[in-house]
């Protein structure tokens, strides 16, 4: 061996030593490409050089480069690892760009990429020993490339994880917020800064359904162009996330108005809202774990939104009972508080609303020492709307009493006042009569209601003379009266289509062969017994189904 | 319940918004009224300090995103400084810092609006 030889083989391996100790002092990937790069130009006294990895799918990807023009790099071949030697497209990029060698970088886990060197200035072309040297250098680099990889990926798991883990905390953290508001704004304002936060999103909104109606709880896109974009679109659409490439035909325009992604929100799968982003400020798509992290807000969030929707349902609903209550009241101070007493007859009452007011009317009024009006009515309809009418029918009756009419014209006036002040369509069934204590003579005029029942020695008598009902049309045939001697033992009952149809479980009516065989039966109690009879028998016909119709019930017991 | 607290000083044409203690969903309501004055003060340059700030949420994080734009498009910006490691994590992990300026101390980020040419 000649000294030079000796010289030549002492630099390189030291040349060799500090390269080593150089490039594994980094576990920067950059860095040690860059070096090996460096090593082989000191040595090889060449320009040129390239570095390129195989990426996840296998195909060559540049990672560094020195004395090449990025247009240059744009035309690196697509090559893929099984076959790229044999691939023209190597040898062409090679030879139009004045390189001169290739060399594998293999790690103990096989083939890692290439590295691509140029011309040697000194024009002596590349020789065994330089080869073997090179050869050398991309071992020793192969190695520190794994390490720097290995690092890199190991980096890019942990912030996944660390990603993830935020993600899980926010959740965690809006999870606690929610369930503790009731307010739909601030549920809302909760959703929204999470979503921004962690997406990094200026345009978003947030959209329940209700009924038909789209409703925005919050929205920084152009409302009236995103509107109209939804509008276009069913309800039923939205039962998937969609993400920009997949708002395609009816979601188009809903694309256009700058969103990029919908996710819906939802309760037992049925599409309660929805979450509607724009771009993201980082330019990245979305991700599935970004998806998820969107769905999974958006399914606690329409959750509390939907409780505090139905707490304040319930708030109103109370505040409407509480009215209705009040109502109710208002009503029972309009049926008589006492049952005047005579000295040839009894009277006794009963009144029991379905709803919490109802249409049933019935009063008792005495008009002087001898002579007592009753009353019985029944209003179209039922709830609010029937008991206002009610009202009114009293209101009139009242004032008519003081008149001193004759019943029959008393009934032509009643109806004129009443057809006066309904609207179309409500109507009152409604009898009345007066009894006089001294000669025990009862006059009636029945407007269309269920006839009262006579009952005298075992046989019915139905007390059917009158008119048609009040406040369809004014009075065009004037009402009739008729005239009745009351008997000792004489009972009349007075009711309401309530007790005749009162429903079983079954949907069977109480009917009215029941209401008289009943008080057939019975027409020998008085008046009290004879009533607590009939609503006993309702109320043990109907057990256990709901009351439909209100129950209105009168008994004249003749002494 | 975990505080917070949101304190606003002027610096100069600057305002400095001085964090404190947790910044959650719970709290986020709190800093956004901060924002809010200044959007009716016409004070769009702010600095965020974060020098009391023990913890954030992406919540939090919301709250810079929803007014990010108001001030810039009205020749202001939000940027912030004197923020603690793990407070910086959750921001570099959720991508801000491509999109905001972080600084380690109040005045370099305060001096950054006078004279927006250095860095």
């Amino acid at each position: 061996m000649k000294p030079t030889d000796n010289n030549a083989a002492l630099r390189n391996y030291s040349a060799l030593v500090d390269f080593s100790n150089l490039i594994n002092s980094s576990l920067d990937i950059n860095f040690t490409l860059n070096n090996i790069l460096l090593t082989c130009f000191g040595k090889f006294h060449t320009t040129k050089g390239l570095i390129a990895l195989l990426n996840n799918e296998r195909i060559f990807e540049v990672q560094a480069y020195k004395g090449f023009s990025e247009q240059v790099l744009l035309s690196f071949p697509l090559l893929k690892a099984d076959d790229y030697d044999s691939n023209e497209k190597l040898a062409d990029f090679i030879t139009s760009n004045k390189l001169q060698v290739y060399q594998e970088i293999k790690s103990s886990e096989g083939l890692k990429g290439l590295i691509i060197l140029g011309a040697r200035l000194t024009s002596k072309s590349y020789d065994d020993s330089d080869i073997s040297f090179l050869r050398t250098i991309v071992n020793v680099g192969a190695t520190a490339i794994e390490n720097c990889l290995a690092v890199d990926k190991l980096k890019n798991v942990n912030r996944n994880l660390d990603s993830k883990v935020n993600q899980l905390s926010s959740l965690f953290d809006l999870g606690k917020e929610f369930s503790g508001v009731l307010q739909i704004e601030q549920i809302c304002k909760l959703l929204v800064y999470s979503l921004i936060g962690q997406m990094l999103v200026s345009k978003y909104a947030v959209v329940s359904f209700s009924g038909g109606a789209i409703i925005f709880l919050e929205n920084r896109f152009d409302e009236i162009q995103i509107r109209a974009a939804l509008k276009v679109c069913s309800k039923d659409c939205f039962q998937k996330v969609y993400n920009r490439n997949e708002l395609t035909d009816e979601l188009k325009s809903i694309a256009e108005a700058g969103v990029d992604l919908i996710v819906p929100m939802q309760i037992k799968n049925e599409t309660k809202g929805l979450i509607l982003l724009g771009k993201r400020k980082n330019e990245l798509a979305y991700s599935k774990s970004d998806i998820e992290f969107v769905s999974s807000v958006g399914s606690l969030a329409i959750i509390s939104i939907e409780n505090a929707r139905l707490f304040k349902e319930t708030l109103e609903k109370q505040r409407l009972e509480k009215d209705l209550e009040t109502a109710r009241n208002i009503q029972n101070n309009l049926l008589p508080k006492f049952i005047p007493t005579f000295s040839n007859f009894e009277i006794a009452a009963f009144n029991k609303s379905a709803k919490m007011v109802g249409g049933d009317y019935y009063d008792i009024i005495k008009l002087d020492e001898d002579q007592v009006l009753i009353a019985i009515a029944d209003v179209s309809g039922k709830g609010v709307p029937a008991a206002l009418l009610m009202a009114n029918i009293q209101a009139f009756l009242k004032s008519i009493c003081k008149m001193k009419l004759p019943l029959a014209e008393a009934t032509n006036l009643l109806n004129d006042l009443v057809a006066e002040n309904t609207s179309m369509g409500s109507f009152i069934t409604f009898f009345w009569g007066i009894i006089n204590n001294e000669n025990m003579e009862l006059t009636f005029v029945n407007a269309g209601h269920n006839p009262p029942l006579l009952i005298r020695n075992n046989r019915i008598t139905k007390l059917k003379k009158g008119g048609m009902i009040l406040g369809v049309m004014p009075t065009v045939v004037p009402y009739l009266s008729d005239t009745i001697k009351l008997e000792s033992g004489d009972a009349v009952v007075l009711f309401t289509d309530g007790i005749t149809e009162a429903m079983n479980v079954k949907w069977e009516e109480y009917s009215d062969d029941k209401l008289e065989y009943l008080t057939l039966q019975n027409s020998a109690m008085d008046s009290i017994q004879l009533l607590d009879e009939i609503k006993t028998s309702v109320e043990l016909f109907t057990i256990g189904a709901e009351q439909s119709d209100d129950i209105t019930c009168m008994i004249v017991k003749v002494i | 319940m975990a505080e917070f607290n949101a304190n606003l000083r002027g610096v100069g044409s600057v305002s400095v918004i001085d964090v404190k203690g947790y910044l959650d969903a719970h709290t986020a309501p709190e800093l956004e009224n901060v924002f809010n004055r200044l959007v009716d003060l016409k004070q769009y340059q702010v600095v965020v300090n974060f020098d009391d700030l023990k913890y954030i949420s992406s919540a939090g994080l919301g709250v810079f995103m929803a007014y990010v734009e108001t001030m810039r498009e009205n020749q202001g910006d939000i940027k912030f400084s004197n923020m603690k490691e793990n407070v910086y994590n959750i921001f570099d992990l959720l991508g801000f810092p491509i999109l905001y300026e972080f600084f380690k101390e109040e005045n370099e980020a305060v001096k950054k609006f006078s004279d927006p040419a250095k860095s």
